[in-house]
């Protein structure tokens, strides 16, 4: 598995992806729509699966002694790598916007960088990655269609999101702050998305392995 | 011992179906494995390696099931597809340092050896290579983790003459020391004549022949004569694909069903002749 997801990071990754992780900064920006940043994500995803057919990795993986569904287990395992680095790089920007712009009020145009931001983001990758990855191994080359596929959901959810935490009064207080008096609850959402994102990748895995290994290539 | 042994391979795709194909190859040998553009020959040699799922059939390799066993067989072989055309922007030595890992047998000094031999610059770029240098290329990884089964689809075609005889040397190299086997797939006669031991030919998804290539061309001879000699009753069954040529009509026979008595020009037959006859019919 580390041989795989070795030659997934020196071959298969797309710089884009990395260049990606540096818009954490964006969390800075004062009332933003945050979720842009982890659109980013998503779309650096899309450029390693791209490159990576257009250098026509399957067969060169799958040439290498090495089961089919451990070659699909390596590329879910960099996805998840590079959400979770973007992640991880955008909580101290989201910490430093917060101690510059303290905003108890709520973000004027979407939820406040906070621990329940994070956990819907969680949710956010884990739905792109459940749709994007299988529909892309059902063919392991319609990465075009597999985006698309991905991303209509991902602005639904987005909206969603955005739409509800807005206009329900008893979420725009809770989870649209950065007033610590509501950390509690914004972890339990954080936690969610945790688990919703980690249980999301399994079954993104389990599913792309599965039509993966019926591809005839 | 045979180093592969493939039976009743089958697979059907609309419009084209792979039909029992069966033959084996042992260790030492060159095998061509030709047939026209469209005949089955990357499908089955997809077949073989599990890239495609056939319906049936059974692929042995170095005595193992190729199926329960992949990670196993795939240790024992070296495949080529076409002009080993992935990564072309990678440098040969970041390549290298990616597959080296996945081999058990991996040998850096071998590797150094061949990359010497081969004239290959490990600082180069994929897409700076020939075609010729990337089949080079592949060889002498699959040579550096010790295979002992190198399948190769297409090595030769988009080479020139000099690269393809150079290449075909290589093959008879690689087989010198009778531990080590060569399948390639080429739709170009030459290659076969220059250095085929045996060969499989595929026609229509099925294998109609795989023995020998002296015992192959052996097998047919050429039929020459007027348009009335070569309808003859004694002929006109056992004739394969007549076709007109400067002064006459010409055909294929099996030398076995030359008749006794026959009026026309019975002649040797050379490999592409057979192919374009038997082709025709």
């Amino acid at each position: 598995m580390l041989k795989l997801l070795y030659k997934e990071f020196r071959l298969a990754s797309h710089p884009t992806s990395f260049i990606f992780l540096a818009l954490g900064a964006m969390l800075l920006i004062p009332a933003y729509p945050y979720f842009v940043v982890f659109f980013y994500t998503c779309l650096g995803i899309f450029f390693v699966f791209l490159a990576a057919r257009e250098n026509h990795d399957t067969v060169f993986t799958v040439s290498l002694p090495v089961r089919k569904r451990d070659v699909v287990k390596a590329r879910v395992f960099m996805v998840v790598i590079i959400e979770l680095a973007q992640l991880v790089i955008a909580v101290p920007f989201a910490l430093l916007g917060a101690a510059i712009n303290p905003n108890a009020e709520g973000n004027a145009v979407g939820i406040e960088a906070n621990p329940a931001f994070f956990g819907l983001t969680l949710v956010m990758l884990a739905l792109f990655n459940i749709i994007f990855i299988p529909t892309f191994y059902k063919t392991a080359y319609k990465v075009g269609k597999a985006f698309a596929a991905a991303v209509i959901p991902l602005g639904l959810y987005i909206i969603l999101a955005e739409g509800i935490v807005r206009f329900v009064p008893a979420l725009k207080t809770t989870l649209d702050t950065t007033d610590a008096a509501y950390l509690p609850v914004q972890l339990i959402v954080l936690a969610a998305g945790a688990v919703i994102f980690a249980a999301g990748n399994i079954a993104a895995f389990r599913l792309a392995a599965a039509r993966f290994d019926k591809v005839d290539l | 011992m045979d180093i592969l042994t493939v039976g009743n391979l089958r697979k059907s795709y609309p419009g084209f179906e792979l039909k029992n194909v069966t033959f084996s190859l042992e260790e030492g040998y060159i095998m061509g494995f030709i047939g026209r553009n469209g005949a089955g020959k990357t499908t089955t040699l997809k077949s073989i390696l599990n890239l495609v799922h056939p319906e049936g059939g059974q692929v042995m390799m170095g005595g193992l099931d190729f199926k329960d066993n992949e990670l196993d067989c795939k240790q024992l072989l070296g495949w080529v597809s076409g002009a080993a055309d992935y990564y072309p922007k990678k440098k040969l030595g970041t390549v290298v340092a990616v597959v080296r890992r996945f081999y058990e047998n991996w040998d850096d000094g071998v590797f150094s050896g061949y990359l010497k031999r081969f004239k290959l610059d490990p600082n180069k770029k994929i897409d700076e290579l020939s075609n010729g240098m990337r089949v080079k290329f592949a060889l002498a990884l699959a040579l550096s983790h010790r295979a002992r089964l190198f399948i190769l689809d297409e090595p030769t075609s988009g080479l020139d003459p000099v690269s393809r005889d150079d290449l075909l040397e290589v093959f008879q190299s690689l087989v010198e020391d009778g531990e080590r086997s060569v399948l390639f797939s080429t739709h170009i006669i030459s290659d076969l004549e220059k250095c085929a031991d045996l060969i499989t030919y595929i026609k229509d998804g099925a294998v109609i022949a795989s023995t020998e290539l002296p015992e192959f061309v052996n097998a047919y001879r050429l039929v020459r004569g007027t348009e009335r000699q070569l309808s003859s009753d004694a002929l006109k069954n056992r004739i394969i694909g007549v076709r007109k040529y400067a002064y006459g009509m010409e055909g294929l026979i099996k030398t076995d069903d030359i008749p006794s008595g026959c009026e026309a020009q019975i002649m040797p037959a050379d490999l592409e002749s057979i192919m374009i006859h038997i082709e025709k019919e």
